[in-house]
């Protein structure tokens, strides 16, 4: 706690902000900031995978279709209640995990991304052909949300309240032991198994943990990669970071062109040449920077007018 | 506890390819030994360590740790067995800060890496502290250890190493690209740790006056078999150990 209030009090004001946000806009910005909270928390657990183990992960949308699908069929065919439904999603996107990593793990780089996407096609395929018990591509019809989520403003801090749950869980799994150990795989897999860790498990269950954050739009497989990419995978909030910034962006360019994903490849290129570490490395870059000038300037005042 | 066989290595073999790289290397070792093993390049030193801690499987052969069968373990079970190695690249986590590096093998070896919830920066604190001490680090805890200098980078090595609270150890050139000083004080470490707590040690080196001046026991490796073992004395009068190693070095 003692760091999330020094180092992160701009958060609080982010909350704030985010708890008023409905007061001040109108609906379809609602429906926007929605959108938002829900991609970022799926891409920032995708980078759970992604920045922390070091691992590209395609298949990250397969949990997120698992987790909708499972509340979705709940709901319909079994009109169970909502908050069960969210719970089984979390169960069934990390067994879903637990089978796919089951393989995945095995392998690293390049066939790891491979193999993902492979199994993220199937379960897509799957969704889709199994007509009689998922409906395929009509989706599922009739999933009737509780009668106050019908209002955006309800709907949108019922999910506020999911995903900042959620975020703040993760960010204890982003500094506990576990999550130093998955850096530790990201930078050094052998090191790591010298010390007396079983690699191949520890990433198996992250691929679990992460799928189970994820689990709710397929063939989308790309959005957390991007979304990543754009924030900046190395800091926590990247992605969300990155899910702001595209869903405003899509929202916004989506209004005068039909060319987004033109638009959308451009600003990769650009964040990928230019910007590395995506916009958070940028600003953490440029903080460093205005830091050790302030040290500077306290520390020797004469060299500074000197040089200057 | 001294006067027990700790490792003991039967008619080792491994090929790569065509090379012969480990060829039928028997060895023994008693606790509290601090021993070397020295050979030119490409003797087959690192295989060796490799063979024994699980980097590579065996082709035939056998290892015994205090008696256990350990041959083609998986390397975490063997270190969490009490074998712990230090390697000859310095082998870290390059973006994570000096203490963190030692924090994880501490934290390994308490067996709480899985810990979910509790922040890692309140756990393992007093051991991280006391590792860096003795191997001299304590300055450099928050500093990137990519950043170190390659002499503290190897004594970084030896600390996650000793993180994991081994019974043998295994060094791999401990002081390669270290000044003169910086050598001696890693050596009087190295010989410290096996004095004060018992520690088995086997390492491997390339100065001569290091080997002579602190393994009691060498054994030298040629084309991947021992040519000549025995005290420093023994191996500096063998003519095999002075034709095909300390002949070329003079």
């Amino acid at each position: 706690m003692e760091i999330l209030t020094k180092r992160y009090w701009w958060l609080g004001l982010v909350f704030i902000g985010a708890l008023v946000l409905p007061l001040v806009v109108g609906e379809f910005w609602v429906h926007v900031a929605i959108e938002i909270l829900i991609l970022g928390l799926f891409a920032v657990s995708f980078n759970m995978i992604f920045g922390n183990m070091g691992q590209l992960s395609f298949g990250h949308a397969a949990y997120y279709g698992v987790g909708a699908y499972a509340t979705g069929l709940l709901m319909v065919r079994a009109s169970v209640p909502l908050p069960i439904c969210l719970a089984a999603s979390m169960v069934a996107a990390g067994i879903c995990a637990l089978i796919l990593g089951y393989f995945c793990v095995r392998l690293t780089g390049i066939y790891f991304a491979i193999l993902t996407l492979a199994f993220g096609q199937l379960l897509y395929y799957i969704i889709f052909q199994w007509y009689s018990f998922t409906r395929g591509d009509d989706g599922l019809q009739g999933i009737i949300p509780p009668g106050a989520l019908f209002s955006a403003t309800y709907y949108y801090y019922f999910t506020l309240f999911i995903v900042t749950g959620a975020l703040i869980a993760m960010w204890y799994v982003n500094e506990s032991p576990f999550g130093y150990t998955m850096r530790a795989i990201r930078e050094n897999a052998d090191r790591t198994r010298f010390i007396g860790i079983n690699v191949r498990r520890y990433m198996l269950i992250n691929f679990v943990v992460a799928g189970m954050f994820a689990g709710r739009n397929w063939h989308q497989s790309g959005i957390p990669v991007f979304m990543t990419v754009i924030g900046g995978p190395l800091g926590f909030f990247g992605p969300m970071i990155g899910s702001i910034i595209y869903t405003f962006l899509m929202a916004f360019v989506t209004g005068f062109t039909e060319y987004w994903p033109l638009t959308i490849g451009l600003v990769i290129m650009f964040v990928v040449l230019f910007l590395p570490g995506g916009v958070l490395g940028l600003v953490e870059q440029k903080m460093k920077v205005f830091r050790s000038r302030d040290l500077e300037t306290r520390g020797d005042r004469s060299a500074e007018t000197g040089s200057s | 506890m001294s006067g027990e066989v700790i490792l003991n290595v039967e008619n080792l073999n491994k090929a790569f390819g065509g090379l012969q790289a480990t060829d039928n290397v028997s060895y023994e070792m008693m606790t509290g030994e601090l021993s070397a093993i020295i050979g030119p390049n490409g003797a087959g030193k690192s295989t060796f360590f490799n063979l024994i801690t699980g980097y590579h499987a065996v082709d035939s052969g056998k290892v015994f740790f205090k008696d256990r069968d350990i041959t083609n373990w998986p390397p975490h079970k063997i270190t969490r067995l009490g074998i712990a190695r230090a390697f000859q690249v310095s082998n870290i986590y390059p973006r994570l800060t000096t203490y963190e590096n030692v924090r994880q093998a501490t934290l390994a070896q308490q067996r709480r890496t899985l810990n979910f919830f509790t922040p890692a920066n309140r756990l393992a604190k007093k051991e991280t502290m006391q590792l860096l001490e003795i191997t001299g680090l304590s300055q450099q805890a928050n500093m990137i250890s990519g950043n170190l200098s390659q002499g503290d980078k190897k004594r970084l090595e030896l600390a996650i190493a000793l993180g994991s609270k081994p019974e043998l150890v295994f060094l791999d050139e401990p002081t390669a690209g270290m000044s003169g000083e910086e050598t001696h004080e890693t050596m009087e470490l190295v010989k410290r740790l096996n004095r004060e707590i018992g520690l088995t040690i086997l390492f491997t080196e390339h100065d001569m006056s290091v080997v002579f001046g602190y393994a009691r026991r060498l054994t030298v490796l040629h084309q991947g078999a021992v040519i000549a073992e025995g005290t420093p004395e023994e191996v500096r009068d063998n003519e095999e150990a002075q034709r095909v190693y300390l002949g070329e070095e003079a």
